[in-house]
């Protein structure tokens, strides 16, 4: 008995389940508020560039992260690029399977150093290759609301 | 030592600047979920709810028999010995006429939590629940009471399988 008396059938065992609302919200911040305002109202990537380190971040930083120095050159970068890496999804995020499977890549934009994860469409799964040459498919205008997803995929080129 | 700092670094964000969208964001509603492992002690405690009675734990030590029923004896620094079936009586030993719900709404009618020594458990040994069939102004310290029941179908091992106590 005691402290050696313990729960010997599962079903005895009881738990309260529960649940926290919990609401976050992530603003983008200075650098990112100019890099997804560029975006939506032109559809273009901007990165910024320390001339000391000879390096362009995109997503542009305010700070090099390499020499500290404050970063206020602001270059635009291409909207073409190169996939460094990517993989496929067969899963939703909740685990249930996909219809049609979603390519996840990690793009290098040409002329920074830098680089963003998205999707890639317009290209069957068998034929993605790591080196493949790729451009991003805005939204429409109208649609863009400042934010990653105003860029609808990559393509290849 | 913030005292000394006359302006903080970066930008300072107002409600009217999310709601006039003068800032890019997202938000997230992250999956809080969880589950609160009862013990073995509020475990049995529980599963007696369900069968329509109230169970205790006594420390053959110091002799108290304690309610809700606890594995350790907090005064003596050892194990409890057996469990004690109570009764479902008592007496109201503390109170209150609250006007506002737990998510504070406000209420005409007073909800009275009152804490209840059980009858078969220590002096001093009671429950948290509500008072019902009674008047606001009618509720005394010393007050006797009787536990209403759901009935045993409707119960599922919870607190609430007692809906409130009433007067004797």
């Amino acid at each position: 008995m005691s402290l050696l008396e313990r729960i010997e059938k599962l079903e005895e065992a009881k738990a309260w389940p529960g649940s926290i609302p919990i609401t976050s919200r992530y603003t983008v911040g200075i650098a990112g508020e100019r890099f997804f305002r560029e975006i939506k109202d032109n559809a273009r990537f901007l990165g910024t560039r320390c001339p000391n380190c000879d390096i362009t971040y995109v997503p542009p930083r305010l700070y090099c992260e390499r020499c500290f120095a404050k970063l206020d050159d602001w270059v635009e970068v291409e909207p073409t690029g190169t996939v460094r890496t990517y993989t496929v999804l067969h899963l939703a995020l909740d685990g249930s399977p996909l219809d049609e499977p979603e390519i996840l890549a990690f793009i290098v934009l040409d002329g920074s150093d830098g680089g963003l994860v998205h999707r890639l469409g317009e290209v069957d799964p068998d034929e993605v290759e790591i080196g493949m040459r790729v451009e991003a498919v805005f939204k429409p205008e109208a649609e863009r609301k400042g934010s990653i997803l105003d860029i609808g995929y990559f393509r290849p080129l | 030592m913030t005292a000394s700092i006359k302006e903080f670094p970066g930008m300072a964000l107002s409600r009217k600047d999310f709601e006039e969208g003068r800032v890019l964001f997202t938000t997230w509603d992250p999956n809080a979920r969880y589950a609160w492992e009862a013990g073995v002690a509020i475990g049995r405690y529980l599963a007696e709810l369900k069968n329509g009675r109230l169970i205790g734990r006594k420390c053959r030590k110091c002799r108290r028999i304690m309610v809700p029923p606890r594995m350790f004896c907090e005064h003596c620094f050892r194990p409890t010995d057996e469990w004690v079936y109570l009764e479902d009586t008592g007496t109201v030993i503390s109170y209150s006429l609250c006007y506002v719900t737990w998510d504070v709404k406000r209420v005409k009618e007073p909800i009275i939590p009152a804490i209840i020594e059980i009858d078969g458990a220590s002096k001093g040994m009671g429950i948290m629940h509500l008072l019902d069939e009674v008047e606001p102004d009618e509720v005394k310290i010393g007050m006797r009471v009787k536990a209403l029941w759901k009935s045993p179908e409707e119960r599922e091992g919870a607190i609430t399988d007692i809906r409130y106590f009433k007067p004797l």
